[in-house]
């Protein structure tokens, strides 16, 4: 055999080596260099040719959708704002453009219909001891790495089994289980737009209330028409950073702030949760900023909720959120000026009460989901005679 | 004169080729531990790991190929070798690095960055490691005409067997990782200095190597503590154990335990010691005796409610049970009996009755937990158990949606239970609990400790609002009737599992399948028939190793010494087969043939004892067939040498074919046949592969296997 000279050395070497490099290629997707996609933001982007062949039953036409040259069209529902060409799906998965036309996959089929207490949306300040009716159709504008309803919210609705439940029906349901509410929860209940909003205006004249339980990333517009049927929202302000809400969850802290602005300015009641993930949503300092931000542009009177983080989904090599860093979280949002403040996820804890802001006396003593003891008479604390902010009947 | 100096040569080089086999085999093990502390530590991962490390070593083997023994020196393996002892250290440090750099905190990784990931920070190592093998053989060549490529093989074997039996009998007891990296390194230093010294008089290169050596090493030592600090929170406590690496990590007031980076017991998570406890033990009348496998925080206080006579508590690794108590993660009481064994095998041997075991354990992604997860193991829990007693064990639940696989993977342990227990009872939530018993069992759980005057913080409050009935109905009525039936032989949820984590990261593995599928076929065209039969023995060795072991922890339990034991007696097999062929190589062909049917032979033999005769194996029979599987493979390696000429091209591509067969076989086994097929079907599946080669060995042309793509 022929000695390899040193031209053909480095050739091959070099071959190896560039060949070796290969698995680079899927790490490049979570480099920090990259743009939009990359470690630093989870992002989701549209998936092309995506769509479904034809419509199916549970579809309907989308609101808020703008038609562009060429048959692409722009879901105007939630600021990601989808550019779909003709037989894209969106990032939520639950849209679709055929033909040019936007619509929904997500309308009828929800995939979870249970009753929950009002208090494990959370709402606390919002007919406490009642019951919600529960639904979820597939989807979510988010890519939350901890999220604890991954099976529904981050696949298809083709995808999962589902119950056959118009509006009509939710109603019927609702009223059959004795609910005072139905709540659009669990997964992204934005991204099921139409059927919420159809179901709630139904829903409202009924007289059974309507609970939106949302990472609040929506348009204006959209929101607008929601805040005419709904009664109460709990929005999840994941952080007060920007890059947080893109490496964490993929989405936009902006828009968030700005649904909460209009919930105030709309005169919706509304509670704000905050899952308090270890290295990322602790932080004192973020935190007080937050509150303060609250303070300035929602007032004092909406509560506050500090969960407590488990390991979950992907982020699950954390540890839970120590229960002193909540307490203390509390406390600061206290300090701030924020009037009603709770701890979520821990038992026996101070902060699952309801304490009056003036006297300070116990209003709501709660024992997980029961309400044993609860001195608020006529919207009033008993002792002070206070107004307390919320829908207590 | 010139004889010396050869056989001097043979001999330092052949020190080089033993110390870079003890470095390498330690290396292996101690990145394979890291990589588990980092990433996902199901069955795929270490496979795919495994995987990596021996395919790329056969690649780096075939790099040796466009050298000839003209242009091989000492000097060039000098330095070759110093890289190799260099990168070792490196290798971790990185592994370590990057994975903070490119991942997000906390977060787990899919398999597609797993695989990218492992062979991104291993290739440089294992390319290289893959290279020197042949090229010290050149080197020899370069100064001893017709030397045995053989030999080289022996004395790498024996590198091997040193290293595994000494860093998993002894360093993995006494030394943190970097330690034991840099430990294994040092013969390799002293080696390579002996080496060049005495065949130069120019000493300062080689002092310049050592020295470099030398100091990247004693740098990683010095600079372990910082690659291991967490990322927030405080490092309160670390170790290595035979079993993982152990970590407490402090914040605030809270410590919680890790093993292999997943958080496992927190010092305040009461929830979970409370639904542990008291769904299964408010279903028992009088609680005398509990046994709790694997415990957490409150566990015990919540059991004393109950007022029993005897709490015993198994933990497999007695370093967990020692810092549980350390740090408050566990409560003393004096009616506690700590066990430090295997939980399955304490259940087999024990002759006390139970009213209550209590599993408190990971998910069965690995087949190490799954057998706790298996028919065969809820018939000796039920042996174990009073006539009314309980046997409650959880696995990771659902908020509000089961998904299919999840479906698939709780209808599948509910059927398991039910062929044991009449009464199965699931309670729905973040975790799934089974409650098994002979006596009726209730899902009120509030009610129960009402009535039992029992006092809870999260049950009284949560429980009604969060385990409705219309959720323990739903989840009832969706149970699939028909999902395989989870047993010792047949592990279907460690596949359901996998699954779900493809799932849980939306990849499937299909596309890999498919590219390895054809790298294997292009690669089968290019290789003469002896290359194909250690290709295959490589394969059937890795599959053997991986059976063997899943089968002695299905009958003896986990038990560190003993694997690591087999393990070692797989490498050590091959050195005196390998003798054995050298000494019978002329015989070609026919020992070929001969030691294929053996092994198919031997496999038989395997399939009958675990059916036929399961109650009457020792740890012995598994360590002396292990041993003999080895030892007939190791006999192919020289004949097949021989066959090809016994030249460095024939060398490189038997080498080659060796480690890439076991990279096969090693992935093939573990997350193919065994999770898809069971292990009997899996032992059979191994005898296909020596079949084929027999066929392949027997045929009539010489070349069948080369196609005229390769004579081109």
């Amino acid at each position: 055999m022929k000695p390899v000279s040193r031209r053909k050395f480095l050739t091959f070497s070099a071959l190896t080596l560039a060949g070796s490099s290969l698995p680079v290629r899927p790490l490049c997707a979570f480099t920090k260099t990259q743009g939009k996609t990359g470690s630093d933001n989870i992002a989701g982007k549209p998936f092309k040719n995506d769509a479904p062949e034809h419509l199916w039953k549970w579809s309907r036409e989308a609101d808020y959708s703008i038609t562009l040259p060429g048959n692409a069209v722009i879901c105007g529902i939630c600021p990601h704002g989808c550019v779909l060409e003709d037989g894209d799906r969106s990032i939520c998965r639950s849209r679709v453009n055929i033909n040019g036309n936007l619509h929904t996959l997500a309308y009828g089929n929800p995939c979870s219909v249970n009753t929950d207490p009002i208090e494990k949306k959370p709402l606390f300040h919002f007919k406490p001891a009642s019951k919600a009716l529960s639904i979820a159709s597939t989807g979510c504008n988010f890519r939350c790495l901890n999220c604890q309803n991954w099976q529904i919210s981050q696949v298809k609705p083709e995808d999962v089994r589902f119950y056959d439940l118009f509006p009509e029906q939710v109603i019927i349901k609702a009223v059959d289980v004795k609910a005072d509410s139905i709540a659009y929860t669990y997964s992204e209940a934005t991204t099921y737009y139409e059927y919420m909003i159809d179901t709630a205006q139904l829903a409202k004249k009924k007289g059974i209330s309507n609970l939106w339980i949302s990472n609040g990333y929506i348009n204006p517009e959209p929101l607008s028409a929601l805040c005419e049927v709904i009664d109460a929202a709990n929005i999840n302000l994941k952080s007060f950073d920007n890059r947080t809400y893109q490496k964490l969850n993929g989405g936009n802290l902006d828009p968030v702030l700005n649904t909460l602005k209009t919930l105030h300015k709309k005169k919706v009641h509304f509670e704000i949760t905050t899952l308090v993930v270890p290295g990322y949503v602790d932080d004192e300092k973020m935190i007080k900023k937050m509150c303060q931000w609250i303070i300035h542009n929602l007032g004092p009177d909406h509560p506050m909720h500090f969960l407590r983080f488990f390991p979950q989904y992907k982020l699950d090599r954390l540890y839970p959120t120590p229960i002193s860093v909540l307490t203390n979280l509390r406390k600061i949002a206290i300090d701030t000026g924020i009037r009603y403040v709770y701890v979520g996820n821990v038992p026996d804890h101070e902060g699952n009460h309801t304490f009056c802001h003036q006297c300070g006396k116990m209003l709501i003593e709660r024992k997980g989901y029961h309400i044993p003891t609860c001195n608020i008479e006529k919207n009033k604390c008993r002792f002070c005679s206070t107004l307390i902010p919320g829908q207590w009947i | 004169m010139k004889k010396t100096i050869k056989l001097k040569i043979d001999r330092l080089i052949c020190n080089v080729v033993v110390a870079t086999g003890v470095a390498s085999v330690a290396t292996q093990l101690l990145t394979i531990r890291e990589f588990l502390s980092l990433l996902n530590g199901n069955e795929f991962v270490i496979a795919i790991i495994l995987f990596n490390w021996l395919f790329l070593g056969g690649l780096g083997t075939l790099l040796a190929g466009p050298f000839s023994k003209k242009n091989a020196s000492v000097k060039s393996l000098y330095w070759i070798a110093t890289c190799l002892l260099i990168l070792a250290p490196v290798q971790l440090i990185a592994i370590r690095k990057i994975h903070s750099l490119i991942f997000i905190h906390g977060s787990s990784v899919g398999f597609y960055p797993t695989l990218a990931y492992s062979l991104f920070t291993i290739t440089p190592y294992c390319l290289l490691l893959g290279f020197l093998l042949p090229y010290s053989l050149l080197v020899v060549r370069s100064q001893i005409d017709n030397y045995p490529g053989t030999r080289i093989y022996i004395f790498d074997n024996v590198g091997d067997i040193f290293g595994g039996a000494l860093f998993s009998f002894v360093l993995v007891y006494f030394t943190t990782p970097m330690q034991a990296v840099c430990f294994t390194q040092v013969p390799l230093l002293i080696a390579l200095y002996k080496l060049y010294t005495s065949v130069y008089n120019v000493k300062f290169p080689a002092i310049t190597g050592f020295a470099l050596g030398l100091l990247v090493l004693v740098v990683a030592l010095m600079n372990e503590a910082s690659t291991l600090a967490p990322h927030n929170g405080k490092l309160a406590y670390y170790q290595e154990t035979p079993y993982g690496r152990i970590q407490i990590i402090e914040d605030q007031e809270q410590f919680t335990l890790f093993q292999n980076g997943r958080p496992t017991f927190s010092s305040q998570n009461l929830n979970a010691a409370e639904e542990v406890i008291h769904y299964p033990l408010s279903q028992i009348d009088c609680v005398r005796h509990v046994l709790l496998i694997s415990a957490e925080k409150s566990m015990i206080s919540e059991v004393k409610k109950y007022n029993p006579i005897s709490i015993d508590y198994v933990e497999l690794d007695p370093a967990i049970t020692d810092v549980q108590f350390r740090f408050g993660l566990l409560e003393k009481h004096p009616e506690m009996k700590v066990i430090h064994q295997d939980g399955r095998q304490y259940l087999a041997q024990t002759n006390k009755k139970y009213d209550a075991i209590i599993l408190n354990l990971p998910e069965p992604d690995t087949f190490q937990t799954n057998r706790f997860f298996t028919e065969q193991f809820f018939s000796i829990a039920r042996q174990r158990i009073q006539e009314n007693g309980i046997l409650s064990f959880s696995v990771k639940g659902f908020d509000n949606y089961i998904s299919d696989n999840e479906l698939q993977k709780i209808s599948s342990i509910y059927r398991t239970a039910s062929q044991v227990f009449s009464q199965v009872i699931l309670i729905p939530g973040n975790r799934i609990f089974f409650l098994c018993s002979e006596s009726p069992l209730e899902t009120d759980i509030p009610g129960l400790l009402e009535n039992k005057k029992i006092s809870t913080s999260y049950i009284s409050g949560y429980y009604d609002g969060n385990i409705t009935l219309e959720r323990i109905n739903r989840l009832n009525h969706q149970l699939l009737p028909s999902v395989p039936l989870n047993s010792d032989f047949s592990p279907h949820l460690v596949r359901i599992l996998l699954d779900e984590w493809f799932s849980i990261f939306s990849t499937s593995p299909v596309l890999f399948v498919l590219i390895l599928s054809v790298i294997n076929i292009v690669y089968f065209f290019f290789i003469s028939k002896e290359e194909f039969v250690l290709y295959t023995t490589g394969g059937f060795t890795m599959g053997t190793e991986i059976l063997v072991i899943f089968a002695f922890q299905i009958f003896f339990g986990y038990i560190y010494l003993q694997i690591g034991l087999i393990i070692t007696v797989f490498l050590a097999g091959i050195l005196p087969g390998a003798f054995y062929g050298e000494y019978l190589r002329k015989r070609g062909k026919q020992i070929l043939v001969f030691t294929d049917m053996m092994l198919i032979a031997l496999m038989m033999l395997f399939i009958g004892g675990i059916t036929l005769f399961s109650n009457h194996l020792s740890g012995n029979v598994f360590l002396a067939f292990g041993f003999v599987v080895s030892l007939v493979c190791g006999c192919q390696f020289p004949v097949a040498l021989h066959l090809q000429g016994g030249t460095k091209p024939a060398a490189i591509k038997m080498f080659s074919a060796d480690l890439i067969g076991a990279a096969y076989g090693t992935l093939v086994t573990s997350i193919l046949l065994i999770p898809f097929a069971g292990i009997l079907w899996s032992a059979i599946g191994l005898i296909l592969l020596k079949t084929i080669s027999l066929i392949i060995l027997n045929s009539k042309h010489e070349t069948c296997f080369k196609t005229k793509i390769s004579n081109i």
